[in-house]
Formats: structure tokens, C-alpha cells, sequence
């Protein structure tokens, strides 16, 4: 296990991205472009992914003869938009970024466009054409995807050719597979049960958060330079991870994503105890999309409902 | 002491735990958690994936000692937990005008057992034990410490983030604990090593027979490759790493090795050893209230933020440094122990891709092999900031 204890797959000198990624047309045109980009000084970091010792991992680069670093493959889970988030300064002070994006992805930046977080001129966008995603990227190659191990999210994706972005690699790819169980079909079971079950179920879930808020720190558009979890003067939220605590904390997390969030699941992936916070998510998506007629989507122009307000917007709930 | 060998049957132990089930001992012990029984299984996608294990392994009180796994690898969290809850009450009270009235919490605890701990999570027990124990005596920690008698299980090694070896833990070591267990044919041989763990093997002398010499020599044999295997994912000189640290606090290698950090401090609620915690008080009605400690995060900003809005460590790359040293330098040159027992649940746990493995391996380069490192450092992606 030479390889493991080498730290010779992140020293780059310009490598081929180890064993796992495979070089692919839209590789080599995505390495080329991130190449120009960075020569002709047009951003300063090009944030991708890489092939590490442990599978697919996020990689800057800032060194055009190191573009070949960058991989595409079904292991690049990550939404590295993530490092776009105010909230970064370590990444920002880089300077200007050049991010490579999935479909799924791209919506995030739209929402930090909307929401002012960043203007459009601070980066440019690579996308890449995406066939859909694993759900676990920690493997050392990828494999084909199948209903058993696709990334649920990725099934009935809607941004299959991304309009945001600047440069757009690869060929087209086949839709990914239908997952065993799709996260609609895990919200309509689950709302089969009777409250008692589903308030068992998550209790039972929010008792196993240790608050770590990985949740908030992964999540592209938890852009709050003060958490509201964090607090103190008055605490709105207590910080124990106990029942109430926890509680009130996943509750508060949701609905400051109304409307908001883009679906990356990246808040579930992240959780060390494994809530699944991606149903809570696609249930508010569900919600705001039947009572806003909104969907979130990677058109910066388009207002969303929290930015919004009209006169017929049902308000039977203000008493 | 004696340092006597016993053989135990798999029957047996699960019958040891019974009997002290029985005498209403509390056995905690790693336990597979179905998923697929409880109320999350129509949520869980696991459930759906065939030939995926359904089952999470976690240490939990046994209610039945047929619960008890003896097969399987880490549990997702450590030991810690038993020790330093999530959670405490440190005392509560209650305020009538002027008068406040303060009710303590009980620092003496019953006794209880932990069966097939990991020996790096006994480990980590015993290097917390000495900030537990420095200028300020926690009586909860060392009440809960006392209390408990720890049985660990000789570990075959999970996987390529374990490096117990490298910080100066083995995956057959008795640290921290007061007997082992190393898988054996039908059974188990056990040793034990403090007066609480004799206490253990005098008290359940029926269920144990002397250990042959044919068994001993194989279970050594195994426990010899289980540490090959372990100091196959890394090899450091931890002193050198140490001193390295301590000397080099602004060298890139320290100052830039968050760049894909999310500052999730999932790293610090996994492991084993990290400690710290922030104490606050939350009322409960009028006039009374709890105060609790729960477990905090020097990966989070707000750990360090001071009443002025001042923030020493106000960027991510400092907060992972001071991780690094205070887990490899910090701790060490004060308590003569790294914080750290090389469980790999960090590098485990991180999606993003921070690596303790390789993060350790750079740094021993730089330390002994200064010639090599600048060709091995992590940080070569993540150069120094550039004016825009």
C-alpha cells in the first residue's frame, strides 16, 4: 500500500490524474481549457476535481501545467460551489476562480447571483456534461452507474445543458438511471404513515445530530456571515444536541432553504450520522413549487419567493 | 500480576455479557444498528440497495447480549461519547429574588463494562485522561473513567486511513483499557492487565479456561500482521513531527493546508480525542435553568471569537493548523502523548477530501526528509495567495 502513504497522487508535477480518472474527450478539452484560462490569466484558480488516494476529491489548481490534475467522472459528487460562498474568504484570496460545474451544480451559482452574493464577471464557469453521478465518490475509479448506486437526485435531471456557463465540455451523456427508490417515491412512503410514525421517524433522526453543521458549512447557499445557530444574544437556538435543540436546529436549517435550495444533497452526504436531510429539502421543493409555482433553476433572473411578493400570493396561514 | 491467558468461547463471552446484564451492569458494546428495522427504513436508500449492509455499527448499552457484533469494523463514533457526552448538565438551578439555588450533578457513577472496544478508542481515553487530569481534576470525566472496566478487541484493521501504529497506538494495544480480547479459533483468548480487569476475569473465572500454548502463539502471530498491516498505511517519526511543527507555525505546508476544507468540524465530533467543549447555560422556564457543556469545534469560527469581534483564527487554513498541532505538537511537548490515535475516522468521515494520512506523511517529509518535500507536500495545489 506503497501509494497510500506517498502523498505522491496530490504532489501533481503535471500528472496524469493517477489511475482511476479516464481521459476522455471532454477531459482533454476541459484540461485545455482550464490551461488557457489560467496562461492567459483570466482566473487565478481553476477549482475541479482531482484523482486522490482515496477517490475524486476537489483539487485547485493554479498552475496551468497542472491542469492535467482535473478529472471528470460519475465520482465527482462534490458541488464546488460551495467555495464560491462569501463565507470562503480563504479561497477567495486566491483571486478570481474558474469553476468546473455539473448542471445540478450551476443552479447554485444562479442563486448566489439572485441573492447578490456574487456578480457574474467574479467567475467563470466550465461546465461539464453529466450523465449523472454516484452516491458514494470514494472509490478509486469510477464505475457504471446503476439503479443501485446512482446519486437518487440525479433521476429526471433538468439542466443537462447548462445556459450559465461560459464554456460547456464533453459529448452529450445518457440520462442517468432510474434510482431502486427515487427521493419522491421515500417522501410519498413515508407520508403513507400515520404522524405518530413519521414524528417517530424524525425524532429519531434529529437525535442522531451531533451538531457538527456540516450541513450549513457544505451547503453552497448557507451564505450567512452570522448563523443564526450561532446566536447568543438572545439564543434563538439552543446549541445542546439535545431533542430540543435538534430539533429546533434542522427545523430552522429547512426553512432558511425554502425556495432556496438547489437539491445537491451535499448537506446529506456531508452529515457524519446520517440524516436524511435531502427528503426534508425535496419536500419543501415540493411545497414551494405547488404554492409559489417555482422551481428552482439556473436562470439568475428568475425571483424566487423569498425575494418576492405578490398580491395574490396565498396567505390563508396569516391569522 | 499475573499475566495469564485465558480462552473464552464466543458462547461464553455472550454469556459473560449476560450475567452481567443480569446483575444489572450496564455492557456497552458495539451493536449493528439495522436501519432497516426501525422507523428510517422507509427512508433509508440503503434499504434498497441489495447486498449493501442495511447496518450502521455504533457502541450502545446492550439491552440483549445476542446484540453484541464482534465481526465487523469501526464504529461511526468513538468511545468518547461514554466519557464526554454530546451533552451534560453540570449542575442546574434556581433563582427566587435574590436567592439562587445551585443543584449539583452526581460525579460517582455505577459500575459498567465495555465489551470489544477498538484499542484505538480505549487509547484515546487514556491521553484524554491527562488534560482531564492537569490543572482542573473533571470529576465527571474521571468519575465515568473509574467507573468503567474496558475490554477491548484485537483488531484486524479496517482499511487505508488507519495508522495507529504511526502515533505510537497498535491495533492490539490494552491502553487505556484493563483487558483484550484476539480473535482466536471458536473463541477468544483474553488478557487482562489492570485490577480492574483481573476484578473482571476472577468474577467470571467459570467461563474461562487457561489458554493453550498453540493458541497463544497463533493469536501473537495474527496481532504481529494486524500491526504490519496498520504500519503499512504510514510510518512517521511522531517526534520529529512534533518538533517540526513547533518550529515551522508559518511554513505554507502548515499555513495552506485547508484549501478544500468546509470547516464542518465533522473531523472533531469523530474523533476520539478531541476534547474540547463549550459550556452554556439554557433557562428552563422562569427563574431556573441547566447549565450544560456540549461538545465543541476549533473548525468552527465562532470557537475563538472574542466579546470584541476579534478572531485570531478568522480563516479556515488556521483553524485546521491549529488541529494538526495540537493533535501532533501542542499536546505532545505538554502531556508527552499525541492527541491522536490514528482511528482515520477523520480522513474517513471528510467527503471533501482532507487526508490525515497524507497531511502526517508531509509533514514527517518535511521534518526528516526536507530534500524530498517540497515534491510531497499536499499544499502544492494550494500555492500562496496571489495579488490579484
Amino acid at each position: 500500500m506503497s501509494e497510500t502513504a506517498t502523498g505522491a497522487k496530490t504532489s501533481g508535477g503535471g500528472g496524469g490524474g493517477g489511475g482511476g480518472g479516464e481521459i476522455t474527450p471532454g477531459v482533454k478539452e476541459l484540461r485545455e481549457i482550464a490551461r488557457e484560462l489560467l496562461e492567459a490569466g483570466d482566473v487565478r484558480v481553476i477549482i475541479g476535481w482531482e484523482d486522490a488516494r482515496r477517490g475524486a476529491r476537489p483539487v485547485f489548481v493554479t498552475d496551468p501545467a497542472e491542469a492535467d490534475k482535473l478529472i471528470f467522472d460519475a465520482r465527482c459528487v462534490h458541488n464546488l460551489v460551495t467555495y464560491l460562498n462569501p463565507r470562503r474568504d480563504h479561497v477567495a484570496e486566491l483571486g478570481k476562480i474558474g469553476l468546473v460545474v455539473k448542471g445540478c451544480d450551476v443552479k447554485a451559482v444562479a442563486g448566489l447571483l439572485r441573492e447578490a452574493q456574487l456578480g457574474r464577471e467574479d467567475v467563470v464557469l466550465i461546465g461539464v456534461r453529466c450523465g449523472g453521478v454516484l452516491e458514494e465518490n470514494e472509490m478509486p475509479a469510477a464505475v457504471t452507474l446503476t439503479p443501485d448506486n446512482v446519486a437518487p437526485r440525479c433521476y429526471g435531471c433538468d439542466n443537462r445543458e447548462p445556459a450559465l456557463v461560459d464554456h460547456l465540455v464533453g459529448e452529450p451523456q445518457p440520462e442517468p438511471p432510474r434510482p431502486a427508490q427515487t427521493i419522491d417515491e421515500r417522501i410519498a412512503a413515508l407520508e403513507d404513515k400515520p404522524l405518530e410514525e413519521r414524528w417517530a421517524f424524525w425524532t429519531e433522526q434529529f437525535s442522531k445530530c451531533v451538531r457538527c453543521y456540516a450541513c450549513r458549512q457544505v451547503c453552497p447557499l448557507c451564505v450567512c456571515e452570522r448563523c443564526v445557530a450561532d446566536k447568543t444574544r438572545p439564543q434563538w437556538i439552543e446549541s445542546s444536541p439535545h431533542a430540543r435543540g435538534n430539533l429546533s436546529w434542522n427545523i430552522t436549517r429547512a426553512l432558511h432553504l425554502a425556495g432556496r435550495c438547489v437539491g445537491c444533497g451535499e448537506c446529506e452526504r456531508f452529515c457524519p450520522v446520517g440524516i436524511p436531510l435531502s427528503l426534508v429539502n425535496r419536500k419543501l421543493q415540493q411545497i414551494v413549487a405547488e404554492r409559489y409555482d417555482y422551481t428552482v433553476s439556473d436562470d439568475p433572473e428568475q425571483v424566487a419567493p423569498i425575494g418576492d411578493y405578490r398580491l395574490d400570493d396565498e396567505q390563508e396561514f396569516i391569522k | 500480576m499475573s499475566d495469564e491467558r485465558f480462552f473464552i468461547s464466543e458462547s461464553d463471552l455472550r454469556a459473560l455479557a449476560a450475567d452481567l446484564l443480569a446483575t444489572g451492569t450496564e455492557v456497552i458494546a458495539p451493536v449493528a444498528v439495522d436501519a432497516c428495522a426501525s422507523p428510517a427504513a422507509m427512508a433509508s436508500s440503503a434499504c434498497m440497495r441489495p447486498g449493501l449492509e442495511p447496518e450502521d455499527l455504533e457502541y450502545r448499552a446492550l439491552t440483549d447480549a445476542a446484540e453484541l457484533d464482534l465481526a465487523r469494523g469501526l464504529p461511526i463514533l468513538s468511545l468518547k461519547g461514554y466519557f464526554l457526552p454530546e451533552h451534560e448538565a453540570l449542575c442546574r438551578w434556581k433563582q427566587k429574588g435574590i436567592a439562587i439555588e445551585i443543584e449539583a450533578v452526581p460525579t460517582e457513577f455505577a459500575p459498567r463494562v465495555v465489551l470489544a472496544a477498538k484499542p484505538c478508542d480505549s487509547a484515546a481515553l487514556a491521553v484524554v485522561d491527562e488534560v482531564m487530569n492537569w490543572d482542573y481534576k473533571d470529576e465527571l470525566w474521571n468519575g465515568r473513567r473509574a467507573a468503567t472496566t474496558i475490554i477491548n478487541l484485537a483488531c484486524p484493521v479496517i482499511d487505508e486511513s488507519c495508522f495507529c501504529t504511526a502515533v505510537g497506538a497498535a491495533p492490539d494495544a490494552i491502553k487505556g483499557a484493563d483487558a483484550l480480547l484476539t480473535p482466536v479459533k471458536d473463541g477468544y483468548v483474553l488478557e487482562a492487565t489492570t485490577e480492574k480487569g483481573h476484578a473482571l476475569v476472577e468474577a467470571h473465572k467459570a467461563r474461562l479456561s487457561p489458554a493453550a500454548d498453540a493458541l497463544t502463539a497463533g493469536a501473537d502471530v495474527d496481532r504481529a500482521a494486524a500491526r504490519a498491516r496498520a504500519a503499512a498505511n504510514l510510518e512517521i517519526d511522531a517526534g520529529s513531527v512534533r518538533d517540526w511543527i513547533s518550529t515551522h507555525f508559518e511554513d505554507p505546508l502548515l499555513a495552506q493546508l485547508a484549501i478544500r476544507c468546509n470547516g464542518c468540524g465533522a473531523c472533531s465530533s469523530v474523533c476520539p480525542t478531541c476534547h474540547c467543549f463549550d459550556i452554556v447555560d439554557e433557562e428552563e422556564g422562569v427563574g431556573r435553568g441547566t447549565r450544560r457543556r456540549c461538545w465543541d469545534s476549533c473548525q468552527a469560527s465562532s470557537f475563538t471569537l472574542h466579546a470584541s469581534g476579534h478572531n485570531p483564527r478568522d480563516d479556515q487554513h488556521s483553524r485546521y493548523r491549529q488541529r494538526i498541532n495540537h493533535k501532533f505538537s501542542i499536546y505532545p511537548l505538554k502531556f508527552g502523548e499525541v492527541l491522536c490515535t490514528g482511528c482515520g475516522r477523520c480522513t474517513r468521515v471528510c467527503h471533501a477530501g482532507q487526508d490525515l494520512v497524507e497531511i502526517l506523511q508531509a509533514i514527517d517529509i518535511a521534518a526528516r526528509r526536507p530534500d524530498e518535500a517540497e515534491a510531497a507536500a499536499p499544499a502544492a495545489d494550494a500555492p500562496s495567495p496571489v495579488a490579484p
